[in-house]
């Protein structure tokens, strides 16, 4: 933890952030596979912190608090472990079920751990002229205001979904390594600049 | 049964074989009824007229596909009538026909398939229709239909220069048209009234207010805005109902428009005077100032400001030295420390009046001793204005201007973003979500302060007076800034965010990283980590 305040404090690296700003990392999704089939009836009856209701959703959804995440448990088992802040969080709290459902008696193994999506956010502190933004990006973006306020941004390279807001608000979505976010941020960073709104 | 036609007496028939209708074959009237059929296929058969339209199938001559093309073309007809748009009718069935290989289709999903085509086929004329209007006619959800506009423009590669942004002009235009509001309303004030809505509309595309929002309720709080200054009687309500805009939403707007002309009267003489109650008395003022504004050519900012705004200040100075006695009767006014304020001020000081305080007239009383003025003075305004180009032009706007509104700007037409962007009416703001987002990372950065001085109190009670004194400089400037906060919400004591915070900075998180304000991620990442090493 020590460490990991130490890293906090560094400055940031302009080489791999020209723009100077890291975008904040939200919500890690990730799958694994536990290669047993699992008796979800079973699990929500023994685990306290595991809701199950067949009609509505055919997965236990169980909760842990630390790393605070939560985990959808298929009965093939199959599990799909969301809310994680960061890559390693999303394993370690991935293994923690794992080792919950084995303490139920399951023979559970921890097999093709995958990382699915990364969500990040981050403010570049000036306001963004979306309609400007919408017409000179036309072929990557999607712009509708009766709709949804954010413009939708289509990035093909890296293939990553940025929503962009008129207050200078950014939302990543679609990677698969934080490296995406970060390389979509510094490809976008310049464009939306462009479209910035000069303050008095 | 009668063997002679009842219209024409002849006697040859036709009966026609879909409905057993007896025809007259000489002049084409239907015979009367004589077809009631009892008891086919038995005495318990089914009884009365029967309706013949073939043979094929279970008793019907179309096959499934005809009938479900024909039901389609059908619901297309319904559709665009109901919509107004009977003249597109074409477009739309080919683009319909084009999407669904020929196929039409059947049910729920088939009526908001035409709604997004025909919302497709009008935004592509560049004369859109709102989401809201069809929906409202198709019976469906706003997002629905959003959904299917999203896949025909996907399905038809509609994402280049070819497709249009949403008309906000001419959706004020349209508006103006076919609301029942303004029936009553004589024509050529409503083409007054029209070219002002689009002026104030394309400002308030300038301020950001219609960026990242919906259209509609804007073109509501401008219309009910123009209608109020042309003393036209228009109902928020009613009108928003119409449209079908959200009209919580429509009073915002509206709230945000009067805010900001609050803003661009500040240049006026008597701009301190002018708050959200009393602007719309003065928004003929504040119109006509951004009108002139954005007719001059673009140069730097403050030079601007001084030219277009003397002539008035010179004015209302005269004015006020002349007439002393007028009453006291500003309501709600609002001291803004704003640096046109004090300059406007300096101004009356120079104008001979010392105590700017003392005298403090109502906006109502300056704009009737301006027009008065005016009356009296016209010789001297146009004396004074020989020298200098621009001058002659504005005093020929003056004196036309009885009617203030002139509606030679080219902000009353309809101007491409770029073309419109580069006006200047006087003002420029910045978006409303933006200011909200800078004024909570001030508010964060004082709790982060606040934070590391108790922090610091605790840790190092012998230091903590000889740090407060070294940070005096420091805390004084996010001074001013503190007062304006806790006046407008309470904020004594210590509330969940500053604990946070607290956590946060023991935790040696980066300050940059608080201010962000994504506690939950920071929380995450840095304090409820124990259990990765």
């Amino acid at each position: 933890m020590a460490d990991q305040g130490l890293e906090g404090s560094q400055p940031v690296d302009l080489q791999k952030h020209p723009s100077g700003i890291v975008p904040t990392l939200q919500n890690i999704v990730s799958t694994v596979n536990l290669d047993c089939k699992l008796d979800l009836k079973a699990i929500a009856l023994q685990a306290r912190n595991a809701e199950y209701n067949p009609k509505r959703f055919a997965a236990v959804i169980m909760r842990i608090r630390e790393p605070k995440t939560t985990a959808l448990i298929f009965a093939s088992g199959k599990m799909v472990c969301t809310g994680a802040k960061s890559e390693g969080q999303s394993k370690l709290a991935a293994r923690k079920y794992a080792r919950i459902i084995q303490k139920l008696g399951f023979p559970a193994k921890f097999k093709d751990f995958k990382i699915q999506n990364i969500v990040g956010s981050c403010d570049v502190k000036f306001p963004i002229r979306l309609e400007g933004l919408a017409y000179s990006h036309g072929a990557f973006s999607s712009y509708e205001p009766e709709l949804f306020p954010g413009l939708i941004y289509r990035m093909k390279q890296p293939k990553i979904v940025l929503l962009i807001f008129v207050s200078g608000k950014i939302v990543l979505t679609g990677a698969k390594v934080r490296d995406e976010t970060y390389a979509a941020f510094e490809n976008i960073y310049p464009v939306l600049t462009e479209f910035r709104k000069n303050q008095q | 049964m009668s063997t002679t036609c009842c219209n024409c007496g002849k006697t040859s028939f036709i009966r026609d074989d879909d409905t057993g209708d007896l025809v007259c074959s000489s002049c084409g009237a239907v015979q009367q009824y004589d077809q009631f059929e009892a008891h086919i296929g038995g005495i318990n058969g089914p009884q009365g007229t029967f309706i013949r339209i073939g043979t094929s199938g279970s008793g019907s001559f179309y096959s499934y596909k005809d009938r479900k093309i024909f039901a389609a073309h059908n619901s297309i007809d319904e559709l665009t009538q109901k919509l107004g748009l009977g003249s597109k009718k074409i477009e739309i069935t080919t683009m319909i026909s084009n999407i669904t290989d020929s196929e039409f289709g059947e049910g729920n999903w088939f009526n908001v398939l035409i709604g997004a085509c025909s919302y497709v086929v009008m935004r592509k004329d560049d004369c859109p229709f709102s989401m809201a209007e069809i929906a409202y006619v198709v019976s469906c959800d706003v997002y629905e239909l959003g959904r299917m506009i999203v896949r025909v423009i996907d399905f038809l590669d509609l994402r280049r220069h070819d497709f249009p942004e949403f008309d906000i002009v001419h959706s004020l235009e349209r508006t103006i048209k076919s609301s029942h509001c303004f029936d009553d309303v004589d024509r050529s004030l409503l083409d007054v009234m029209k070219k002002q809505g689009i002026f104030l509309i394309q400002c308030a595309v300038k301020w950001f207010l219609s960026t990242g929002r919906r259209p509609l309720p804007l073109v509501v709080a401008v219309l009910v805005l123009v209608a109020e200054i042309n003393q036209v009687d228009v109902r928020l309500e009613n009108l928003a109902k119409e449209v079908h805009a959200i009209v919580s939403t429509c009073r915002i707007r509206y709230k945000e428009l009067l805010e900001t002309l609050v803003k661009a009267a500040q240049v006026l003489p008597w701009g301190k005077d002018i708050t959200t109650k009393n602007i719309v008395k003065n928004a003929s003022y504040v119109i006509q100032y951004m009108e002139k504004k954005s007719m001059s050519k673009p140069v730097e900012k403050g030079k601007s400001v001084d030219r277009t705004g003397l002539d008035l200040e010179d004015v209302v100075n005269e004015c006020l030295t002349r007439q002393d006695g007028y009453e006291y009767t500003v309501d709600g006014l609002v001291s803004r420390k704003d640096s046109k304020y004090f300059s406007s001020a300096s101004n009356f000081d120079r104008g001979g009046i010392n105590n700017v305080e003392m005298l403090e007239i109502s906006a109502e009383c300056l704009s009737l001793m301006y027009e008065k003025f005016l009356n009296e003075n016209r010789d001297a305004l146009s004396s004074r204005r020989v020298n200098s180009k621009k001058r002659v032009r504005l005093g020929f706007n003056f004196e036309e201007c009885r009617e203030w509104w002139n509606g030679k700007s080219e902000l009353s037409r309809k101007l491409i973003l770029k073309r419109l962007l580069e006006k200047d009416v006087g003002v420029d703001t910045m978006p409303p979500s933006f200011v909200a987002g800078q004024l909570k990372c001030k508010m964060r950065r004082e709790k982060i302060n606040a934070a590391k001085k108790r922090i610091k109190r605790i840790t190092h009670p012998l230091h903590a007076d000889i740090d407060d004194t070294l940070n005096h400089g420091n805390l004084d400037s996010t001074c001013p800034e503190r007062k304006k906060k806790k006046r407008g919400e309470v904020v004594d004591g210590i509330d969940w965010e500053d604990l946070i915070i607290e956590t946060l900075i023991l935790h040696q998180v980066k300050e940059e990283e608080i201010e962000k304000g994504h506690y939950n991620a920071l929380l995450g990442l840095y304090v409820f980590n124990s259990s990765v090493v």
